[in-house]
């Protein structure tokens, strides 16, 4: 079966924060069929391969079936932290609205 | 006397308690605290300051003038009306913009507080979070603290200048400030949500059971309830909760929101309200004006900065929001319920921040057409014009092409079809442990206005390099810091003298008052004034448990 395009932005919101030199990225489903497809869609290998150039992990995923969420926790991305970070998004407030434009195969 | 907290009914019959979340951090919209007691009847209003290396910042103004180091947003809106709407309408304000001087905060607060007669506030300040010179006797015995998360990281005590080391203390003290009378308390570094729980300890009768029994004003806090251990956990874990989804204003009425509907309008956005109830569970709701609380703005700050959702820590209690429930009830009212709690953690994590490097950035603009090749040509030309240098680390990002991504998603990205951009504006972040390294960068950017590619413009003074703060998170044995915490009240001589002697009010204080109002003789008002001045300085006075 041929797979299809699917945009992280027609299954879920999200935001992100940082702490420390980590970034967390809240993925929040817009019902349960979509959080179903992104749970089989985000994987650590995933978010390895997106955040090339930028950090080698290690990557986590929490799953918070009540709110349909995955809660996706990236190490070492902020070249030390919010403050000695050298890109204008020191602190990776974009990065939730930059994930939606990414898309995975289904 | 103790006030006790007013009390109102929701639809579910349980008490709750009315907790404004009037600011997320310094620098926040200065009008909000006032908007929100001016157009509601709460019980306690909280602003949090602090961000992660806000401390530092305050630790540079305080090394210049011993009077600052906390964040002085506060004054600012006490002056513009606050502190008249928190006395007239009986609303008790808890913060952490005391900062690393919580003392001098609070001594500016009762000043404010004086100036519209309000001579008996009682403002407390709890002191204790800074753990500087702990850390430096515990070099003697060999600790070394680790990083928090990475332990391959040098630990803190091998970095030369540490400007800053606070523990993030728990609710405790604040609500036994409270529960001892306070009106205002000033707190330095406490757990954002802790500066709601601690609002809880005292409107759940908590803290006067401690006080009543002579406990310490730090944890281990569940066990001041009477109630059974797991469900006073349950409930810490759901104020805490509650306290999270407020603590960062405005970001769960439709600030930072992806799912902001067209029609809802954020110009006037409204700060956040937490209507919490002595059930644990809570209603998500906020001020009257812009903005918007449903389930997905309630869902989206619920997962703002956390990690592992079973096991989010405060100093009071570890959350588990693994099966929370989150339930739209229409009206700008979410209910929050369903958290669980576990024993708070043996260690308080510390944040502490040393001198790193120092940094600079620049930026240009690069027009069409070909804008990415053209400034690629121009980032090539600036690295080959400070090749000499060889202890910087320049980071360029090309706007306008995908900076914000990082290149794994780009890729991804640039497979779709996507139109050229008009222009790029390129920025060098630029770090070194050699000042003047940066200058000699600094200096080479200007010219590439008449030395490089065609159109390059936007340039500006030669940028100054800053010292850079890394922010170190580590942690400390909770009773090496929880024995030096304390609770200062800080009053007047003047509301002292009264409450011992009221004949003195009677007679001279209240006197005093009149002749400053009233006397056409300006030897008296002068003297008057002296002695009014006089009676209005802050005295302190610390509280021994």
């Amino acid at each position: 079966m041929k797979s299809k395009r699917v945009y992280l932005r027609e299954l879920a919101h999200a935001r992100s924060g940082d702490k420390g030199d980590l970034v967390n990225i809240a993925l929040i489903a817009h019902d349960e069929a979509a959080f179903e497809i992104l749970k089989q869609g985000i994987t650590s290998e995933l978010l390895k391969s997106w955040f090339e150039g930028w950090t080698e992990g290690p990557f986590e995923i929490y799953s918070i079936e009540s709110i349909h969420s995955l809660n996706c926790i990236i190490h070492n991305v902020l070249q030390g932290g919010g403050t000695t970070s050298r890109r204008l998004d020191a602190q990776g407030k974009a990065l939730g609205q930059v994930l939606l434009q990414a898309w995975i195969e289904v | 006397m103790v006030k006790m907290s007013k009390i109102e009914t929701v639809s579910t019959a349980t008490p709750s308690v009315l907790i404004g979340g009037a600011g997320g951090f310094w620098g926040d919209r200065t009008y909000a605290p006032v908007d929100m007691l001016t157009h509601n009847d709460l019980d306690y209003i909280t602003m949090d300051y602090l961000a992660e290396v806000t401390m530092s910042i305050m630790s540079k103004s305080y090394s210049s003038n011993p009077k600052l180091g906390w964040a002085t947003d506060l004054e600012r809106w006490l002056k513009e009306g606050g502190i008249s709407l928190l006395r007239e309408k009986g609303v008790r304000l808890v913060t952490n913009a005391g900062g690393v001087n919580p003392v001098s905060c609070a001594q500016m607060v009762l000043d404010v507080a004086c100036s519209i007669g309000w001579t008996n506030c009682q403002i407390a300040v709890v002191t204790g979070d800074n753990v500087l010179s702990i850390l430096h006797s515990s070099a003697k015995e060999g600790e070394q603290f680790q990083h928090m998360f990475d332990k391959s990281k040098e630990p803190l005590l091998h970095h030369d200048e540490i400007i800053t080391a606070n523990a993030y203390l728990g609710a405790g003290p604040i609500g036994r400030s409270i529960a001892k009378g306070a009106d205002i308390v000033i707190t330095g570094r406490v757990a954002d949500a802790s500066l709601i729980v601690g609002c809880m300890l005292h409107a759940s009768g908590w803290a006067q059971n401690a006080e009543n029994e002579g406990l310490p004003i730090c944890g281990p806090i569940h066990s001041w309830s009477k109630k059974e251990q797991q469900e006073s956990l349950d409930l810490l874990a759901g104020w805490s909760v509650a306290g999270h989804l407020i603590e960062c204003g405005a970001q769960v009425c439709g600030g930072n929101f992806t799912n902001l509907p067209a029609n809802v309008d954020i110009s006037d956005i409204s700060y956040p309200i937490a209507k919490i109830s002595l059930d644990g569970s809570s209603i998500i709701t906020k001020s009257k004006g812009g903005g918007i609380v449903n389930r997905a703005s309630v869902i989206e700050q619920l997962l703002y900065e956390i990690d592992d959702p079973s096991n989010y820590i405060t100093p009071d209690v570890i959350v588990d929001i693994s099966m929370i429930s989150i339930e739209e009830l229409g009206d700008n009212q979410v209910k929050v319920s369903s958290v669980s709690g576990r024993l708070p953690p043996e260690r308080l994590k510390i944040s502490s921040c040393y001198h790193d490097a120092y940094f600079i950035t620049s930026q240009l603009l690069v027009p069409g057409p070909e804008p990415l090749a053209k400034a690629q040509q121009t980032d090539k030309i600036l690295r080959k014009r400070v090749a000499h240098l060889k202890d910087i680390i320049i980071e360029t990002e090309f706007f306008g092409a995908g900076a914000s991504l990082p290149l794994g998603l780009r890729k991804l990205l640039d497979k779709t079809t996507h139109s050229n951009p008009r222009e790029i504006l390129v920025r060098w972040g630029v770090s070194s442990t050699n000042r003047q390294s940066l200058e000699v960068f600094a200096s080479e950017i200007a010219p590439l206005v008449l030395t490089g590619p065609a159109g390059v413009s936007g340039y500006s003074a030669r940028s100054k390099p800053r010292k850079q703060l890394a922010f170190f998170p580590t942690s400390i044995g909770r009773e090496r810091v929880e024995e030096q915490v304390e609770i200062t009240f800080l009053h007047t001589l003047r509301s002292e003298i009264e409450e011992r002697y009221p004949w003195l009010k009677r007679n001279v204080t209240t006197r005093i008052d009149k002749v400053i109002m009233n006397s056409d003789s300006r030897t008296k008002l002068a003297v008057a004034r002296v002695i009014r001045r006089r009676l209005h300085m802050p005295r302190i006075c610390k509280v021994v448990d």
